[in-house]
C-alpha cells in the first residue's frame, strides 16, 4: 500500500475546499485505489482558518484492499505525514508546519491577510523571511508566489488563484495521479476555460 | 458532486467523490424514504440541503426545513406512522430540543422505518458545546449506529431503516464533523423502487396512546424489543471482530475514532492486536463482548468525549465476571477533538512503541511555534449587515477599543453568524449558551440588577425556532429589556436556508409565505418595535440610545438581506437578463492625503476590505479599500469622521470598456 497525502490551508473563502474536491475527482479512476481527507469548514465565517485534506492511498492488489487490517483509514493527516502542503496564506503556512517532514514540498502564497489581532495592534504579523526561514528548518523545498498578484493581473480577479496553486503543485511535487485527469475535472466543471488557463499558468510558473 | 448528478441517477458500479452528509442522505435514497427534514445546523446540514436542492428530480420525496429540531423529529414520525420511510437530521444540540419527541419514539415505536442523523462537533469549531448525544439512549433506548468511513456513512444508513422496521426503533445515525465534512471515494447501491410511495396512516391506539397504564405497557415493550435487538447485535454484520494475532491486548472502537485507530495501528507498524469494531454503540450485547474478552487480558476502549463505549463496557465485564483489565480515558483526552495524533499518541503510550521520528518532530515544532503566531479568528463577511449592527450598538453604549473606553450595558449574546461578535474586535457579548437563551437569561438579569441596561440579540432563523415564547414571556412579565432582532432573511451560518423572513429566493422569486415580523411582533404586545436598516449605522446608533433610555420590552429589528445572498442575487439576475444594468457604478476609495489613521474604520469597524499597504515613496503604512473585495455597502464611508473616504462614481459602460481593454494588454 502507497500513499500520498496533501494538507491543502488557508482562509474561508479561498476556495481550500474546491482545491481538495479538484483533487480527489481526479482519482477516480483505478479500482484498487481510494481517496478520502475531511474538510475543516466552520461555519459561514470569512477570514478563519481552513483547511482540507487529500489522501490517495494505493493498494498493491485486491487482497490488501479487502484487508480490515489495511482497508480503513483516518480522513485527518498525521504530524510529520504531508507528502505536499499548498497554503494560500503566508501566516497559516506555519499552522500548517505540524503537517511537514524533510520530504514535504511546499508551496504558499506571500500576500497576507491581516488578522484582527495584529488589526488592533495586539500582535505582530510576522515577515515573509521568518516564515521561509522556520519552513527551512523542517524542509528544504519551498516555493512561494504572489498568487493573488498574479490572478488579478492574469484574470482581473482573485477567483483563479486556486487552480493556479493547483498548477503550481504538478510542477513542482511528483504527484502521484494524472496531469489530465485534473485538466478534465477542470474541464467538465464551472469557469472551465479560466480554470484550465489559470492551471496552466501555475504549471509553468 | 459532478455534471451527471450520480447523486440521484447513480446505481451499483458508479463511484463518485461525496461529502460524508451527502452519502447518508443518498443512504436514505436508496432505502426509499419519503420524507426528509431538519432545521439546518454545522455539521449536519448538507444531509437534507442536498435532498432538498434535488428533490424535483426524484419522485415521492417530500423535504422539510423545519422551524426547530422538536417539529422535525415529530414530522418524521407522522411520516413514519403514515407508512413513509423518514429521515430527521440535526446537529448535536438539536437533540436537546428534540428530546421529547425522542423521548417518546421508544414508547409508541416507528412503523416505516425512522433515522435520525446527528451531526455531532467535538472541538465545537461550530457549536456551542461538545455534547455527545449517546448518552440520550441510556434513557431513550434509541439504537445508534456509527459508520467510520464514507462508504458506510451510505450502507449504514440504507440498512438502519430495516433495523428500524425490524425492531420498531427510530434509529440514530451518529456522524461527526470528521466524517459529515470527509470528502471521498463513494461506491453507489440501486435505489428502491419510488413509485408506490404512498402514505397510509393506520390507527394503532396499543402503541401510539401513551397515558397512565398505557405507557406503563409500553415502557416494558420497549425493554423487551431492546433485548431482542440486543440477542440481534450479537452476529450482525455490523459489529466486526479482527482476530489474526497472538496479542493479550484488545482494542474497541467505533465510528471515526475507528478509523483514526487503524490508520494509527498502521503507522506505528502493530498489526497483532485483538480488535472490535463496534458499528452500534448501543445497545451493546453482553454476550458479543463476553466472546470477546476470551483470550484478552488487556482491553483498551478508544473513543472520544466521556467515554460512552467505557460506560457500557465496564458494567458488562463486572456482569460476565471479566478478570483483566480495561483502559480508556487515561489515554484518550475526555474534552476536545480526538484526533488522529490524539490517538497515534495514546496507543503508542499504552503499547510503549516508540512514535515515528518525523511525528515527534513536528509535534515539537508546531508546539515551539504556536504560541508565537498571532491567532486568527472569523469575522463577518465584507459588507455583513451584522458588522454594522454591532458597530451602531457599540457606538451607542459607549464602547471603544482604540479609546480603550468599556461598555457598561449586559450584552446577551445568542446563536448565528451574528455570535462572532463575541470575537474581538468587537467583544460584543457578554454570556452565550443555547438557541434564545439570550433574552430569557437577559431578562432575569435586567430584573435583579437594575443598575445594567440590557441588550439582547437574536437572529431571524433563532427568533422564529423558539424565540416567540420568550418574547412573549418577557412581555408577559414586565421585563424591562432591549431585544434587537439580526433580520438578515436567512439561516445564514448553516447555507442560506429559508426563514419565514425570506422575502425572494436567490432566483428572484418571491416567497410564497412572508410573515411580517414587525406586525407578529406588535401582535405579541409589543408597543416599542421600529425596524431599520442597520447599514444607516449612525440613525441605527441614535435608535439604540434611545430606546434604551424607555421603559419595558423594546424591539429594535436590524432588517437587511445577507449580502451574500444579495449578491448571488444580483449576478444571477445580470446572467439571466443578459445585459449589464444601465445605472451607474460607485467605488470607495480612501484619500491618503486626508486619512488621519484614526482607526475609525480600520479597527472598530474593522471590514476585511480596508487593508493596511505599504507606501513605496514614504516606506511608511496607508490605509486602503482593497476594491478587488469591497462590496460597496458604503458603512466606512458613513462613519469616517475626517470625510477622508470619497464615493467615486463613473459610468459603468465606459469603465466596462477600459477593464477588457487593459485584460487584453496584460493577458
Amino acid at each position: 500500500m502507497k500513499k500520498f497525502n496533501i494538507a491543502i490551508i488557508g482562509l474561508g473563502g479561498q476556495g481550500i475546499i474546491t482545491m481538495g474536491t479538484v483533487m480527489k475527482n481526479a482519482a477516480l479512476n483505478s479500482d484498487l485505489q481510494d481517496v478520502s481527507g475531511s474538510e475543516r469548514r466552520g461555519g459561514a465565517q470569512r477570514e478563519g482558518y481552513v483547511e482540507t485534506f487529500v489522501k490517495y492511498i494505493f493498494y498493491e492488489n485486491a487482497a490488501e484492499m479487502n484487508s480490515p487490517r489495511k482497508n480503513m483509514h483516518s480522513p485527518m493527516i498525521e504530524s510529520g505525514g504531508a507528502n505536499a502542503l499548498i497554503s494560500l496564506e503566508p501566516l497559516e503556512t506555519l499552522r500548517g508546519i505540524k503537517y511537514l517532514n524533510k520530504n514535504s514540498i511546499v508551496i504558499f502564497n506571500k500576500t497576507p491577510y491581516i488578522p484582527i489581532s495584529v488589526r488592533m495592534g495586539k500582535t505582530k504579523y510576522p515577515e515573509i523571511s521568518f516564515i521561509v526561514s522556520e519552513l527551512q528548518k523542517v524542509t528544504k523545498h519551498i516555493y512561494y508566489y504572489d498568487i493573488d498578484a498574479i490572478s488579478l493581473e492574469k484574470f482581473n480577479s482573485l477567483t483563479q488563484k486556486n487552480i493556479i496553486a493547483l498548477g503550481i503543485l504538478f510542477a513542482k511535487a511528483d504527484i502521484p495521479i494524472e496531469r489530465s485527469a485534473v485538466e478534465s475535472v477542470l474541464a467538465e466543471g464551472k469557469g472551465a476555460e479560466n480554470n484550465l488557463k489559470a492551471f496552466a499558468l501555475g504549471l509553468n510558473l | 458532486m459532478s455534471k451527471s448528478n450520480l447523486f440521484i441517477n447513480g446505481s451499483e458500479g458508479d463511484k463518485a467523490i461525496v461529502l460524508g452528509n451527502e452519502a447518508i442522505a443518498r443512504g436514505a435514497l436508496e432505502a426509499g424514504i419519503g420524507y426528509a427534514s431538519m432545521y439546518p445546523g454545522t455539521p449536519a446540514s448538507e444531509i437534507i440541503a442536498v435532498l432538498d436542492k434535488n428533490k424535483k428530480h426524484v419522485e415521492n420525496l417530500y423535504t422539510e426545513f423545519s422551524l426547530n429540531e422538536h417539529i422535525s423529529l415529530h414530522g418524521a414520525i407522522g411520516a413514519s406512522w403514515s407508512g413513509i420511510r423518514s429521515l430527521c437530521a440535526m446537529k448535536n444540540v438539536g437533540l436537546n430540543v428534540a428530546s421529547e419527541p425522542a423521548q417518546f419514539l421508544a414508547y409508541t415505536g416507528v412503523k416505516a422505518g425512522l433515522v435520525l442523523a446527528i451531526g455531532s462537533d467535538p472541538g465545537a469549531p461550530s457549536s456551542s458545546n461538545e455534547q455527545d448525544d449517546r448518552w440520550y439512549s441510556l434513557h431513550n433506548y434509541m439504537p445508534i449506529m456509527e459508520p467510520s468511513n464514507i462508504q458506510e456513512a451510505k450502507d449504514f444508513t440504507k440498512d438502519a431503516f430495516d433495523v428500524s422496521e425490524e425492531f420498531s426503533f427510530g434509529i440514530v445515525l451518529m456522524a461527526p464533523s470528521r466524517l459529515c465534512h470527509n470528502a471521498g471515494a463513494l461506491r453507489f447501491g440501486n435505489i428502491r423502487d419510488r413509485k408506490n410511495i404512498k402514505g397510509d396512516f393506520k390507527k394503532d391506539p396499543e402503541n401510539y396512546l401513551n397515558l397512565f397504564s398505557l405507557a406503563v405497557k409500553n415502557h416494558a415493550k420497549y425493554l423487551e424489543r431492546n433485548e431482542l435487538l440486543k440477542k440481534y447485535l450479537i452476529e450482525s454484520k455490523f459489529n466486526k471482530t479482527i482476530n489474526d494475532g497472538s496479542s493479550k491486548i484488545g482494542f474497541i472502537s467505533s465510528g471515526v475514532i475507528y478509523a483514526h485507530l487503524m490508520e494509527a495501528f498502521d503507522i506505528l507498524g502493530v498489526y497483532d492486536h485483538k480488535i472490535l469494531k463496534l458499528g452500534f454503540s448501543f445497545p451493546i450485547s453482553n454476550e458479543l463482548i463476553k466472546r470477546f474478552f476470551e483470550g484478552i487480558e488487556k482491553v483498551v476502549i478508544v473513543e472520544e468525549a466521556e467515554g460512552f463505549l467505557e460506560f457500557q463496557i465496564k458494567k458488562i465485564a463486572y456482569e460476565t465476571g471479566f478478570k483483566g483489565s480495561i483502559y480508556g480515558k487515561e489515554f484518550f483526552s475526555r474534552t476536545g477533538e480526538l484526533t488522529l495524533d490524539d490517538v497515534i499518541s495514546g496507543v503508542s503510550r499504552f503499547l510503549e512503541k516508540p512514535l515515528p521520528a518525523s511525528f515527534d518532530f513536528a509535534v515539537e515544532k508546531d508546539k515551539e511555534l504556536s504560541n508565537k503566531l498571532p491567532q486568527r479568528s472569523g469575522t463577518f463577511c465584507i459588507g455583513c449587515p451584522h458588522r454594522a449592527t454591532f458597530y451602531s450598538i457599540l457606538k451607542a453604549v459607549g464602547f471603544s477599543n482604540t479609546e480603550e473606553k468599556e461598555r457598561d450595558v449586559v450584552i446577551a449574546g445568542d446563536i448565528g453568524c451574528y455570535t462572532l461578535g463575541l470575537l474581538p474586535p468587537y467583544n460584543a457579548m457578554d454570556f452565550l449558551t443555547c438557541m434564545n437563551a439570550g433574552l430569557s437569561i437577559g431578562q432575569a438579569i435586567s430584573n435583579f440588577d437594575k443598575s445594567k441596561k440590557v441588550i439582547a440579540l437574536v437572529g431571524d432563523s433563532t427568533f422564529y425556532h423558539s424565540g416567540i415564547p420568550v418574547l412573549l414571556n418577557a412581555v408577559q412579565n414586565g421585563a424591562n429589556i432591549l431585544y434587537i432582532i439580526l433580520d438578515n432573511s436567512w439561516t445564514a451560518m448553516t447555507g442560506h436556508q429559508k426563514t419565514p423572513s425570506t422575502q425572494k429566493d436567490i432566483d428572484g422569486k418571491p416567497s410564497a409565505n412572508v410573515l411580517n415580523l414587525k406586525d407578529l411582533i406588535k401582535s405579541l404586545g409589543v408597543s416599542y418595535v421600529k425596524s431599520l436598516d442597520p447599514n444607516s449605522v449612525k440613525r441605527f446608533s441614535a435608535q439604540i440610545k434611545s430606546a434604551l433610555k424607555e421603559p419595558g420590552v423594546k424591539v429594535l429589528i436590524a432588517k437587511r438581506e445577507c449580502v451574500l445572498q444579495e449578491i448571488r442575487r444580483n449576478k444571477s439576475m445580470l446572467k439571466n437578463e443578459a445585459k449589464v444594468a444601465e445605472t451607474g457604478e460607485s467605488l470607495y476609495e480612501i484619500q491618503k492625503s486626508r486619512c488621519v489613521k484614526c482607526n475609525e474604520c480600520f479597527v472598530e469597524l474593522a471590514c476585511p476590505a480596508i487593508i493596511l499597504k505599504k507606501d513605496e515613496d514614504t516606506g511608511g503604512d496607508y490605509y486602503y479599500i482593497d476594491p478587488a473585495s469591497c462590496v460597496k455597502c458604503g458603512v466606512c464611508y458613513e462613519i469616517c469622521p475626517n470625510s477622508a473616504i470619497r464615493k467615486v462614481e463613473f459610468d459603468l459602460k465606459s469603465e466596462f470598456k477600459l477593464k477588457k481593454g487593459l485584460s487584453e494588454v496584460t493577458v
